[in-house]
């Protein structure tokens, strides 16, 4: 397993997230006439929360209430949305909207969420694991065709930030050591969705499964720069100072923004799936 | 092919050359492409979004095709670095044969559509000496700038204060849309205005 210390010369110069307010209209793109089934939504109340990346004297981040899907959206999930389009099929897809080496690449067919190694298409429980290979814009479709829309980094961050018993556990030491743990073992492959324990919310699988879309994923801007705020390229903006991360022990926090700040609108991986929010 | 964790970290780290605020340190790092083969396989007219001129028009992105565009994402209000991004596109404007600088058209989208109205757009692109007949300027809703931002690499992100913190850069669009070449950071334009050249031979 690759050591989380190694990681910390890389230090990521970000930006506080600011105000996430009431939801964004749903992508543009034209629904059809059916729509995916309803998943089951968990309701998470407003709040605030200090997040990740931030200034001192920076206000907390406020998060308006909203739903979140209680699961990642799963294969079988992915596979009656591109029954019902087309368009959003592997073989059919758009290059300005997947990467076609990665899209859905796993998958044995257009119509076959299953492997191919050694499952029988159909299979149950490997189509309850959550799809992965999909981009931002196949993700902000599927959600925009169940009247959803991906949730913002903020409201993704807010939601994850609980444990199973508290609400903001980011500063719980075990807990955030049980997510470098967790990160750093995912099983492989994903499991159904369901398996594990909710969070004090009743979302589950927000770690340790697949990363996850945010709408707002090109809202984090990183700095290679390992020095940190003293360094050359610090100034990344035009208006404020560079800042620091508030916490600087919290690795599972720093590989989320860092994947975030590499990916585009059309990137895949095989480990990063999403969820929906309403 | 998934990336062990520690390649995406540092995969993620070494990304975007973004320019700071200050005179660029010639810091401009380029994806380029030999002019047959783009960047891409895409086009961004293909985005469906909708949109608004300086001059109040509604227009697709698709309407900007059959012209090599160079396109960049600024805001009139911001002081430091969208000043220096116009003058990295006027740059490559000049370094235009008379004779072909009606074949490129210049694009500047605006990360703050709520204050960059098109009457703004236009005061702002007057003021700027921006030549209406080959330079667009637009607005749009913010989930089509967020859209737009993502198919260019560019990020953004509001702050508390109210300014934009956004990467600096410029994308050359051939004349179907695809990306030609990608310019991160500002002030080097050399590899820029080369590629444009490659696209009008």
């Amino acid at each position: 397993m690759p050591s989380l210390r190694a990681l910390a010369p890389i230090a990521l110069i970000a930006l506080a997230a600011g105000p996430a307010l009431a939801a964004s209209p749903p992508a543009g793109k034209a629904r059809t006439a059916r729509r995916a089934s309803r998943a089951a939504m968990v309701a998470i109340p407003a709040g605030s929360y200090r997040p990740l990346y931030g200034r001192p004297n920076d206000p907390l981040t406020v998060v308006a209430a909203f739903r979140l899907d209680r699961d990642p959206v799963t294969r079988a999930d992915f596979l009656a949305f591109v029954r019902a389009n087309p368009q959003w099929r592997r073989s059919a897809v758009r290059p300005l909207f997947a990467d076609r080496n990665g899209y859905l690449a796993d998958w044995r067919s257009d119509l076959d969420p299953s492997t191919g190694s050694g499952q029988a298409a159909g299979d149950a429980a490997a189509l309850r694991r959550p799809v992965t290979g999909v981009s931002w814009f196949a993700a902000r479709a599927y959600c925009a065709a169940r009247d959803a829309r991906l949730p913002s980094v903020a409201e993704w961050e807010y939601a994850a930030a609980a444990s199973e018993r508290q609400r903001d556990a980011s500063r719980d030491a075990a807990f955030v050591q049980r997510l470098v743990s967790l990160y750093a073992s995912r099983p492989r492959p994903l499991p159904p969705v369901g398996a594990g324990a909710a969070n004090a919310y009743g979302v589950r699988g927000l770690h340790g499964l697949a990363w996850e879309w945010v709408d707002d994923f090109n809202s984090v801007l990183v700095s290679d720069d390992s020095r940190g705020v003293g360094g050359r390229d610090h100034d990344l903006f035009c208006a404020s100072a560079a800042i620091g991360a508030a916490d600087p022990t919290n690795f599972p926090a720093f590989l989320r923004y860092a994947l975030r700040a590499g990916l585009t609108g059309r990137s895949t991986l095989e480990t990063l799936g999403f969820r929906c929010a309403a | 092919m998934r990336p062990p964790l520690r390649t995406t970290v540092l995969l993620a780290a070494s990304l975007l050359a973004a320019a700071g605020c200050g005179p660029s340190e010639g810091n401009a790092a380029s994806e380029s492409a030999v002019a047959a083969a783009p960047v891409s396989d895409f086009s961004v007219y293909d985005l469906p979004s909708t949109w608004r001129d300086q001059r109040g028009d509604t227009l697709r992105l698709a309407a900007l095709a059959g012209h090599v565009r160079v396109v960049a994402m600024a805001y009139t209000s911001c002081e430091a670095t969208c000043p220096l991004i116009v003058a990295d596109l006027k740059r490559v404007e000049a370094s235009l044969p008379a004779e072909r600088r009606g074949d490129v058209g210049f694009v500047l989208v605006s990360l703050d559509p709520e204050r960059d109205t098109p009457g703004r757009l236009a005061e702002w692109a007057a003021r700027t000496g921006l030549d209406p007949a080959r330079w667009t300027l637009l607005a749009g809703a913010d989930d089509a700038v967020r859209e737009l931002a993502a198919t260019l690499d560019v990020r953004y992100q509001r702050q508390p204060d109210g300014e934009l913190a956004h990467t600096n850069g410029l994308t050359v669009l051939d004349s179907a849309g695809a990306v030609a070449h990608r310019q991160a950071g500002l002030g080097d334009t050399e590899a820029t205005i080369r590629v444009v050249g490659e696209l009008l031979r």
